[in-house]
């Protein structure tokens, strides 16, 4: 198996359409984590994030799977089928743990706040919070925050995972991540009175 | 560059202009200083998360999937059929575009002569079937030279039928069963006959 280690993900998949079992399991063990966490994200449930990590490596086992290296990586092509397993899930009725409904096109700007929440993120509770926080975030958003600051995708795989052009992602992480810049002000004083904060203003 | 237009350019590289509009607007510099401890805080979250992986059962059941099915079988060996199946698919198509466009029409013998306007293609005849299957048909009222089609119901002894001229494909022709046909370089004419409900009933080739 040790011998599978430097190669890429398309050398292995040659090798596993030709046939080489090993290769198969080597890129299995290689994305499987990713892919698994992706979904468990994404439905917050382990049996989907189950469901969803095998039947990833079932299409990529048919011969006519649609991958094409000139479009993106192996990588980003396995998250994007992750992403429709996982969103026909949801569409049946599967879990969805997003709290918010999914059409916050018109989020605010972040909110200038007189604690920062960002202090706790230091804290084990803080990281709890923010875990809380990616989870409640809607759909489109969560996505995007786990594909790029989670699993670490660059923008490239993210938008052909996600279906969209590039900057669509950058503009949906940026508003992602000021919407979580928000969630922990909340979560960290939920008291009544947030709405008449004003957003910070610049001048110049 | 002004807050606004930082804000919407927005990209992880802090180019010249973005970077001086950093060093000029404090609330600016604050906001992206909080961004990257969110994002840090993010990395700390996704290496927790790290060791989370896929139950060993998963890969049992894929590694036993794949062995099943003997690997991913190469494509050399595989895609002698697909053309056939995408000509056949095609073929299908055709032949119920053809099926879809004349259903409703139903047309009677007095207004074939419009019908003679249909796309090219399409020859039309109209005809009181039971009055030639009378004089021409055996005792199933069909024409000698038809062949009902598979799985078609039979046409009734005072059905209006029409007849429709279309040209099929070898590729129709296997997947309706006439293989001798099918070995004939091109395409073959036939009258198709369609009930009274628009559904193909039987067939006739006519370039014999």
């Amino acid at each position: 198996m040790a011998q599978h280690a430097a190669e890429t993900d398309d050398e292995l998949l040659m090798r596993l359409r030709s046939g080489d079992e090993e290769a198969f399991v080597a890129l299995y063990r290689r994305r499987q984590g990713a892919i698994y966490r992706f979904a468990m994200h994404m439905s917050g449930s382990p049996a989907a994030a189950e469901d969803v990590t095998q039947d990833v490596f079932l299409v990529l086992m048919r011969e006519e799977c649609g991958y094409d290296p000139e479009r993106g990586t192996l990588s980003g092509y396995l998250f994007g089928i992750a992403r429709k397993l996982v969103l026909r899930g949801l569409e049946r009725g599967r879990s969805d743990v997003a709290l918010e409904p999914d059409n916050d096109e018109s989020l605010p700007p972040e909110l200038a706040v007189e604690d920062d929440p960002l202090v706790d993120l230091t804290r084990r509770e803080g990281i709890e919070a923010l875990r809380r926080a990616v989870q409640a975030l809607p759909r489109r958003y969560r996505e995007v925050v786990v594909l790029c600051d989670l699993e670490e995708l660059d923008y490239a795989d993210a938008a052909l995972a996600l279906g969209c052009p590039i900057g669509t992602v950058r503009s949906r992480l940026h508003r992602a991540r000021a919407l979580l810049l928000e969630k922990l002000s909340q979560e960290r004083r939920p008291r009544p009175g947030m709405g008449a904060l004003k957003p910070l203003r610049c001048v110049i | 560059m002004n807050c606004q237009e930082l804000w919407t350019a927005m990209t992880d590289k802090a180019d010249a202009e973005c970077a001086r509009h950093l060093e000029e607007c404090p609330a600016c510099a604050a906001r992206m200083e909080r961004q990257r401890l969110l994002i840090a805080s993010l990395r700390t979250v996704a290496a927790e998360w790290r060791s989370m992986e896929a139950p060993a059962r998963v890969e049992a059941a894929l590694v036993a999937a794949y062995r099943a099915q003997g690997g991913v079988r190469a494509p050399a060996r595989r895609q002698w059929w697909l053309p056939v199946l995408s000509w056949a698919a095609a073929a299908a198509a055709m032949f119920a575009l053809g099926v879809f466009l004349v259903r409703d029409r139903q047309p009677r013998a007095e207004s074939a002569p419009a019908h003679r306007t249909a796309p090219a293609g399409l020859e039309w005849a109209s005809l009181d079937w039971s009055a030639g299957a009378d004089a021409h048909g055996d005792a199933t009222g069909y024409d000698n030279d038809f062949i009902p089609l598979p799985n078609a119901q039979r046409v009734g002894p005072d059905e209006e039928v029409n007849l429709v001229r279309v040209e099929v494909p070898p590729s129709a022709l296997l997947a309706l069963g006439f293989v001798e046909r099918a070995d004939r370089a091109g395409p073959v004419q036939a009258d198709v006959m369609l009930g009274s409900d628009g559904l193909a009933r039987a067939v006739r080739f006519v370039d014999e």
